[in-house]
């Protein structure tokens, strides 16, 4: 009779410690995905630091009065380099969005440039790299979501407190209206 | 139920197994079918029995061999073939338009977690898209030129995200399969008739017999599409949305498809699974019910957009008044001549001893001993890592060919004898004499340069297509009696062989000066404007819209 319990709760600590690893493991899955999804913004936020200064050494002839506008870009850029927390990141990069926009939005006015081939592929991308830099927020966020939730939902949170496993930021973004669709102008 | 797009790669293996057990199943059956019909027909006249045990194990052992060989033949170069069938080609990566496809794919494939996704295109007017995977995960992603020139930028990357969505959820690879399997009996099928004709007789009866079986087994192969299921495309239009986030560009894309020519009659229409939209109009696509979802490839079209619109909340109204007012934005700056976009000096890192070196110049690289096409190189400013041979600008120094190529003058005017500039036109790289104001396109750009429409024409251009068209009878008996001397005229500036002087078609009545070598086409001033004005206005000009 003994024996049986025995046996029991030895075969209960066994499943225990078989879950216990089940959990751990897909745990580090999880982290190792959040860690790839967060490498893929940095990919792309390095090609958007190294497009800038093409793009303000081609523009810089046309613009002589908007020097104003074109520095703030440069400080942004650097800004953006130095920082190095995923909080300080993503308020670094979004002031950098900005500015860009708003040295894009000047470029409009310029026939000049906007005829200029070499300009516009600049532009196209720096969009695409822009689209790429979302997208890869949009996949870290969700990778994010799903580890945070992970390990915070009972029982693995127990596990994930043993381990050591902690929470992690989420990319945020700047202003709500630059996550909403696309409007497509007509 | 799997949460993300990494799950879902693990589904794909049972999925394929399945569809392997598939393969075996239609050829034992087949066979024992024939077992059985022949065995009552020929030998037991008299009362039914099953074939013995042995015999069906024999059967199943051939249907086993069988279906291997078919799997192993369809399944290689799954996506070279099948590219191939449908006439899609690789992108021109100088070109304006296919750069911006390509970045496009590589924005949406950053979404699905960075795979990387080849871009293709197919040269056909049409509007439609697909996707195509095989075995070792290279994924392709395609859309038709048309497709390039209707549709803006939202649009095209909601079209993308949805075929992103079949390659990333898994559906794709066994599509491919499927189609790659049944492509055999395609082909069996179509070289047999040509076969049929020129045999005339001779060996009859074997040919006839072959051709019968593969019509046969074509029939059945066909019936293994409909193994796929149309659900696959409701869930790519979800997958779409949830990586753009814009249902509404999706619905719009949708509905200008399914509005235009979707490509029936093209070659490859029979791979019909592949697409977005089926290019073949199917009464049956359109129709709901048990009878529908088993014998047609994909869901009804109005359904699909009115989910889409629902989802961004709006009605069908709201989204057919929008496409009225749709007017499409070209990405090329000017469609004028522009001058090609000067590289600056580039430079490579070689992986040599052990180690990265360099940067080098192109200079500094031919001097190096031990250059090797199967080489690692990175050019600067890229991520990724390539062989030597995989740059264009590195083969010179590989080949002798292509040195005299490089270092050699760059090609002349036929008339002027003068170096032809490499300029942009709508997009396009073509080549132009700055002197006589002639144009020399490749064949396949030609086909590019009628499709888009982002030049507007000048009133003198206006008048000339329309007197074109007019004095139709009159250049055609002309160019009938033209001497040989004439007609046979200028240099190729490509190849250096003659040039036909000839109508780009018949329906189109503009000389133009072809080689009929390499297909590449020589417009003299204003020939080109001239084709592309009654091209774009073809309409206007012909009353049956067939031309």
């Amino acid at each position: 009779m003994l024996a049986g319990i025995l046996i029991a709760l030895l075969a209960l600590a066994l499943l225990l410690l078989f879950w216990f690893f089940f959990a751990y493991n897909s745990l580090v899955r999880m982290k190792v995905r959040v860690d790839n999804a967060w490498s893929q913004i940095d990919v792309q936020l390095k090609r958007r630091h190294d497009l800038i200064p093409n793009l303000v050494e081609s523009v810089k002839g046309y613009m002589a009065h908007e020097k104003d506008t074109l520095e703030r870009v440069i400080k942004a850029r650097t800004q953006a380099i130095d920082a190095s927390s995923i909080k300080d990141k993503s308020q670094a990069e979004n002031f950098l969005t900005e500015t860009l926009r708003s040295l894009f939005a000047v470029v409009e006015r310029y026939p000049d440039l906007k005829a200029n081939q070499n300009v516009l592929s600049l532009q196209e991308e720096l969009t695409s790299t822009e689209n790429k830099i979302s997208f890869a927020r949009q996949y870290y966020n969700d990778e994010t979501g799903r580890y945070n939730t992970l390990i915070q939902v009972v029982p693995t949170n127990m596990v994930a407190a043993a381990a050591g496993f902690t929470k992690r930021d989420f990319f945020e973004i700047g202003d709500q209206a630059q996550r909403e669709a696309p409007q497509v102008k007509f | 139920m799997p949460f993300s797009f990494i799950d879902i790669e693990e589904k794909k293996t049972r999925l394929l197994g399945l569809l392997f057990f598939f393969v075996i199943l239609f050829y034992f059956l087949t066979a024992y079918l024939l077992l059985v019909i022949v065995r009552h027909s020929f030998f037991q006249r008299d009362g039914f029995a099953w074939p013995s045990g042995t015999a069906t194990a024999a059967v199943l052992g051939v249907a086993f061999f069988v279906a291997l060989l078919h799997w192993a033949t369809s399944t290689s170069h799954l996506i070279e073939k099948l590219s191939l069938s449908i006439g899609a080609i690789e992108l021109d990566e100088r070109d304006v338009y296919h750069k911006g496809l390509q970045n496009i794919i590589d924005e949406v494939s950053v979404a699905i977690g960075g795979r990387r996704i080849q871009g293709m295109v197919i040269p056909s007017v049409s509007l439609n898209a697909f996707a195509l995977e095989d075995f070792q995960g290279q994924a392709v992603i395609g859309v038709t030129e048309g497709l390039l020139t209707r549709l803006n930028r939202a649009q095209l990357e909601a079209v993308v995200g949805h075929e992103a969505g079949h390659i990333a959820g898994g559906d794709c690879l066994s599509t491919t399969v499927t189609c790659a399997l049944a492509e055999l009996y395609d082909e069996m099928f179509s070289r047999l008739k040509i076969g049929m004709q020129r045999s005339r007789g001779r060996g009859g009866v074997l040919v006839l017999v072959l051709f019968l079986i593969v019509f046969f087994m074509r029939f059945l192969s066909m019936l293994l599409r409909y193994f796929i299921s149309r659900q696959k495309e409701y869930r790519a239009d979800a997958v779409s949305v949830r990586l753009t986030r814009n249902p509404l560009s999706l619905a719009e894309a949708l509905s200008l498809i399914s509005t235009n020519w979707r490509g029936s009659g093209a070659a490859g229409e029979r791979l019909e699974s592949i697409f977005i939209i089926n290019p073949n109009l199917s009464r049956l696509d359109e129709h709901q019910g048990l009878f529908s979802d088993v014998f047609s490839t994909h869901p009804p079209i109005g359904d699909r957009i009115r989910i889409l619109t629902e989802m961004a909340h709006l009605d069908k109204k709201t989204l057919e008044d929008n496409l009225k007012k749709f007017r499409w934005v070209s990405p090329v700056a000017q469609a004028e001549f522009k001058e090609a976009q000067k590289e600056g000096p580039r430079s490579w890192s070689v992986f040599m001893d052990q180690e990265w070196r360099g940067p080098f110049g192109l200079e500094e690289l031919s001097k190096i001993a031990g250059m090797a096409p199967e080489m690692w190189v990175r050019p600067e400013g890229a991520e990724k890592v390539i062989h030597a041979y995989e740059d264009k600008v590195l083969m010179p120094l590989f080949s002798p060919e292509a040195k005299n190529k490089a270092s050699g003058k760059d090609l002349a005017c036929p008339h002027c004898r003068t170096s032809l500039e490499e300029l942009f036109y709508e997009g396009v790289p073509v080549l132009k004499c700055s002197h006589c104001e002639g144009v020399f396109a490749p064949g396949r750009k030609v086909s590019r340069l009628l499709i888009r429409r982002d030049k507007t024409f000048d009133e003198e251009t206006i008048r000339l297509g329309q007197m074109t068209i007019r004095e139709r009878d009159k250049r055609i008996d002309g160019l009938y009696r033209q001497k040989a001397a004439n007609a046979w005229f200028l240099d190729c500036p490509q190849c250096g062989r003659k040039m036909r002087r000839q109508f780009f078609v018949y329906s189109y009545p503009v000389e133009i000066d072809r080689c009929v070598f390499c297909e590449g086409i020589w417009f003299d001033r204003q020939e080109l404007e001239v084709l592309q004005y009654i091209y774009e206005n073809k309409e206007q000009f012909f009353d049956d819209s067939s031309f």
